[in-house]
């Protein structure tokens, strides 16, 4: 039998980046909140410097409950289901927050209206076939102040490009105007950053700095960064990442407005016969508890907010909550993203330690940031360089057609040039399609019984075509700061299962092809707010994090000043 | 990126490609995920090889990454002893099939050379690899992939992990070792890093 529990303001289902964020303004108005999280707090000394603990055996990222909850996958309805053996989302206070490498970007003002500005600028011809492509129900704009909020908020390290219009070249000149500089400069420019920048002035382009949620200077009570270069899949030894567990959640802890309890596994969200959301059911330590609470907030990341909406059926919802127009599920984008172009140099890169996110982005063939009349896609791709190659993956390098894969002669090969090679980090801007969404698996369940997430991800044409020619834009780039062979492997496929995904509970203002509301409320259940990449229509050329905050930071403070009309 | 269960793409290995987002490409059956190793650490150094399986093991590492002019070898750095205790614990799901590739490789040995692959000289025992790496063995060349990739963790991960022996992996790439903070100095082009060669975790040896 459940036990009930007090009835709360507001129960929060996952503490990661969104609703690790969203907590702060709810606990600041005054709001009694309970948030469950189904992993634990990480301590900082636990986060090692340690290949395989953190890239290979993933002792960092997979937590307790994942592991069975790893989505299936199929590219068709008649096609066989296959599974991942490396689950994409992690349970623990912080979420993913925690071993992402700390990338912080807005979106650009194109990513929210790609289809109305697609259309203007090359007709209704040029949408992708079978996309489901929609603008968004809020503009740049509008999220701006958002964007500002989490970048002082959570702090970012970055160079502004656009301050109110005026366009300065040493940030990213094609974003969106902002109101004012980043609250820290970017991380430390290195030898390798200086060739790679320069490498793109000379082919007239516009690189600059990667912005990243890292301290570059002591800021929140918490030190600078110390480049030990084991950010990528692991967590912050210094707490120098801003990943929520450090910011925004002990935060709002300190108003005692916020109670966090961990290991809570979430299995149903509950409604009553009118549609109204009324707390959650879940299960912590083999006892099982309902949480009453006037208002929900879903914020498991992608894959987990569709699974606990397509399992929590009732007499209101005999679909799934919030599914009455078969909405969850669909809409949904895995970020096609990839190091499709590697290259050699003649020299060491010294690119070992330093952190992922001290990099060098070019923009200039992301978005519509250039004319596609005739090249058959829209959109494109950002491109990054990094530091941060760990010495398994780097050893386990291409041989570029210069050594076998084993023996004597390998050994020569990656002696002298293990540590000469680079791969450029391509994110396309990614669509949803009518043969790409999620449902329950009919056969794989997880351990308390639930059925896992099924993707179905159809083949695509545009982002393969926008993959291949940033992939040759890449390869310019490469040759132009002097190496000596680059190798192209194409991405046709796209990633099956990402960390960056999105899509599946899309909002937007029309109620037929959109779950959630142009606030993040659900259409259906007006006192569900759905937070994180899941309310997502299109994914931008970069990495998502930063927009699903500032868009989860706006939901929550819509909820506060419409606290009596959505609680009520 | 998964590319621990398909390491050896011999042109680029995608694992090697380091793919913040995508977490996985590589896609197994389902039934494979269920055996998905989640055992914690233990303090007890096993073994799961027989004498003989530990030499047809090391025979084949040997042939891997050979001891030679530029450094140890696979054998040397100690991989033997990762792979073997790995399979101890961590890659316990794992441990039967690994067996019996190695039995596979020396019946694959005994009927293309006519002799056990350890007993086998070096040019032998590259022929028979070669062979499996050319897919001209039945079945093996997953199996050879597996020990390729265990081998490049072997000698190169830390070292706490019972391989990467006296770092000498690390000195083979000429990889800085891990450190808690490197300063700007360490990060130029033209003047190599300081090599940082304490462990910060032990040696995976006796702890």
């Amino acid at each position: 039998m459940a036990i009930n529990l007090k009835p709360v303001d507001v129960a929060v289902v996952g503490l990661g980046a969104a609703g690790g964020v969203a907590v702060l303004p709810l606990a600041r108005a005054g709001l009694k909140i309970v948030a469950l999280e189904a992993g634990s707090w990480i301590p900082p000394h636990d986060f090692r410097a340690d290949e395989i603990h953190n890239n290979i055996r993933r002792r960092v990222t997979t937590g307790t409950k994942v592991w069975d909850e790893i989505p299936t996958f199929r590219t068709g309805p008649n096609q066989p289901t296959r599974r991942s053996a490396v689950p994409p989302m992690m349970n623990a206070v912080g979420g993913t927050s925690i071993h992402y490498d700390g990338n912080s970007w807005r979106f650009n003002p194109w990513d929210f209206k790609v289809r109305s500005e697609t259309i203007k600028r090359y007709g209704a011809g040029a949408i992708p076939k079978g996309a489901t492509i929609e603008d968004w129900p809020v503009s740049y704009d509008e999220l701006e102040p958002y964007f500002d909020t989490i970048e002082y908020e959570i702090g970012v390290a970055g160079k502004a490009g656009n301050i109110h219009g005026k366009i300065d070249p040493r940030g990213n000149m094609f974003e969106g105007p902002r109101q004012r500089e980043y609250p820290m400069p970017p991380l430390r420019d290195t030898d390798f950053t200086d060739l790679m920048q320069a490498a793109a002035k000379k082919l007239d382009w516009n690189p600059h700095r990667s912005p990243a949620a890292i301290n570059t200077e002591p800021r929140g009570g918490r030190a600078a960064c110390v480049y030990h270069g084991f950010c990528d899949t692991g967590g912050c030894h210094i707490s120098a990442k801003n990943s929520t567990s450090v910011t925004t959640i002990p935060a709002a802890l300190k108003t005692e407005n916020l109670t966090l309890l961990e290991r809570a596994h979430v299995t149903r969200i509950l409604t009553d016969n009118n549609g109204k959301v009324t707390g959650v059911q879940y299960l912590r330590e083999g006892q099982e508890y309902f949480q009453p609470a006037k208002v929900v907030f879903l914020a498991s990341q992608t894959y987990e907010n569709v699974r606990l909406l397509l399992l929590s059926k009732s007499k209101a919802y005999p679909n799934g909550l919030s599914n009455n127009r078969g909405q969850v599920g669909k809409h949904f984008i895995s970020h096609w993203a990839g190091r499709e172009v590697t290259a050699l140099f003649p020299f060491d890169l010294n690119i070992w330690q330093g952190a992922f996110a001290q990099g060098v982005v070019v923009n200039n063939w992301a978005d519509d940031n250039f004319d596609h009349s005739g090249l058959g896609f829209i959109g494109g791709a950002s491109l990054t360089v990094n530091h941060e190659v760990h010495p398994i993956a780097g050893a386990a390098m291409p041989t570029f057609g210069r050594a076998p894969a084993w023996g004597a002669k390998w050994k020569a090969f990656v002696r002298e040039n293990a540590g000469r090679w680079m791969g450029a980090y391509a994110q396309c801007n990614t669509f949803p399609y009518e043969n790409t969404y999620l449902d329950l698996d009919p056969e794989v369940k997880d351990r308390v019984g639930n059925p896992v997430l099924r993707i179905t991800s159809g083949p695509k044409e545009n982002e393969p075509r926008a993959s291949a020619y940033a992939a040759a834009k890449a390869v310019e780039w490469f040759r132009s700061a002097g190496a000596i062979e680059v190798a192209t492997t194409p991405n046709t496929e796209g990633p099956v299962l990402s960390t960056h995904a999105v899509g599946g509970t899309r909002m937007g203002d029309n109620l037929e092809t959109n779950v959630a509301d142009k606030w993040g409320f659900s259409h259906e259940a007006p006192n569900l707010g759905i937070l994180g990449g899941s309310i997502m229509g299109t994914h931008g050329s970069r990495n998502p994090t930063e927009t699903m905050q500032a868009l989860a930071w706006r939901t929550a403070e819509h909820l506060v000043k419409n606290w009596k009309s959505i609680a009520g | 990126m998964s590319d621990s269960t398909n390491p050896a793409n011999t042109r680029v290995s995608r694992r090697a490609i380091i793919v913040s987002g995508a977490v996985s490409s590589a896609l197994i059956p389902i039934a494979a995920i269920q055996a998905a190793p989640q055992t914690a650490a233990s303090k007890t150094p096993a073994t799961v090889f027989s004498p003989e399986q530990r030499r047809i093991l090391e025979a084949f590492l040997d042939r891997l990454v050979p001891n030679d002019e530029n450094g140890p070898g696979a054998v040397e750095c100690g991989a033997a002893n990762y792979i073997d205790l790995s399979l101890a614990d961590y890659l316990a799901a794992e441990k039967t099939t690994f067996l019996d590739g190695l039995a596979a490789v020396d019946a694959f040995a005994r009927s293309s050379q006519g002799a056990p692959f350890a007993d086998l000289s070096p040019e032998k025992r590259d022929a028979v690899l070669t062979a499996i790496d050319n897919n001209q063995a039945p079945n093996l060349r997953g199996f050879f992939n597996r020990v390729r990739r265990l081998t490049l963790e072997g000698m190169f991960g830390d070292p706490s992990y019972g391989g990467n022996k006296n770092f000498a992996g690390w000195d083979l790439i000429r990889y800085p070792g891990a450190r808690m903070a490197v300063g700007p100095e360490d990060q130029r082009m033209k003047t190599p890093p300081t090599l940082y060669r304490k462990p910060l975790y032990g040696d995976g040896h006796g702890h």
